[in-house]
């Protein structure tokens, strides 16, 4: 499989999946990127993360990648040589603050496939580093996300998957659930 | 850091556990250096230690300045577990619990005469 020179997030994510999983690896497309997937026009990145459902072997993975032309720079970390995209694979399991995401939604492009957090865990993904951290530019994504895919958003699992962080966590500021759950107004 | 130290490596190594707990008891985070001069271990060893930490998502880092600080990932599954096992353990290092007791992490006015 060849990637063009021009490949888009959404290209080399496609066929980095693909070429995983025809090597017998899960590997499910999160982080920043699954929100880039779903608000391409209002996010972007040059990262493309994914987490390999059960630990894999690193020469799977190189020799998988080496089809596509990505090189191992770094343990978990690889790149091409033309292409801005940088294919990252952080360690799982997949999480997202306390809770493990042991389902995902799975899109099918001809004969390629990507594993991709559902619209609900790119939400509260991106909400979650909001909380954390405070970082403003993830509470925009949350809700351009939860926005975009308004029909496909879990608004009452979030809230209560909220309740759940809160009650592990009680450092985490209440008030920004408020000020999320507003905004979508 | 004392090489007849006799405590058990908990997380793997005796610069992984003060690392570790050294960052428990820090509110903020600490740069690599001040992290190191913490523990009284060299800046080299704190960053491979952090970096080990940081790709398992244990730990996380942001840039300021020309520096990194680097803290406990609080977004990790298993972060308010692994916070309440850090700070049990700080009461077996009471020379780390000792430094970061005298450590200011609160704002201080600048000019104001120590």
């Amino acid at each position: 499989m060849t990637l063009a020179d021009g490949a888009a997030l959404v290209d080399v994510a496609f066929a980095a999946c693909t070429v995983l999983a025809r090597a017998g690896e899960t590997a499910v497309l999160c982080g920043g990127s699954a929100a880039a997937y779903y608000v391409p026009d209002l996010y972007q990145s040059l990262d493309i993360d994914f987490v390999v459902e059960v630990g894999a072997a690193p020469h799977v993975v190189d020799r998988a990648l080496a089809t596509l032309g990505y090189a191992r720079v770094t343990e978990g970390y690889y790149r091409h040589a033309t292409l801005r995209y940088a294919l990252a694979f952080p360690i799982g399991p997949l999480a997202i603050g306390r809770e493990f995401v042991t389902s995902w939604r799975t899109d099918r492009r001809a004969d390629l496939l990507l594993h991709v957090y559902t619209p609900t865990d790119v939400v509260r993904d991106r909400f979650l580093h909001y909380w954390a951290w405070g970082d403003r530019t993830a509470l925009d994504v949350a809700l351009a996300v939860a926005r975009t895919h308004a029909a496909e958003v879990d608004l009452d699992a979030f809230a209560a998957w909220t309740r759940r962080e809160l009650a592990a966590d009680a450092s985490y500021d209440p008030s920004r659930i408020g000020r999320f759950l507003s905004s979508l107004q | 850091m004392r090489r007849d130290d006799l405590r058990p490596a908990v997380f793997g190594t005796a610069t992984r556990d003060r690392v570790l707990i050294r960052l428990a008891l820090s509110e903020n985070g600490l740069h690599v250096r001040e992290l190191a001069r913490q523990i009284q271990t060299s800046p080299n060893a704190v960053h491979r230690v952090v970096i080990a930490l940081e790709r398992a998502g244990v730990v996380v880092s942001r840039p300021v300045g020309t520096t990194r600080i680097v803290l406990l990932n609080r977004r990790w599954y298993g972060a308010v577990e692994l916070r309440a096992l850090l700070e049990r353990l700080a009461s077996a290092y009471p020379e780390v619990d000792a430094r970061a007791r005298t450590f200011r992490e609160r704002p201080r006015r600048i000019g104001k005469p120590l």
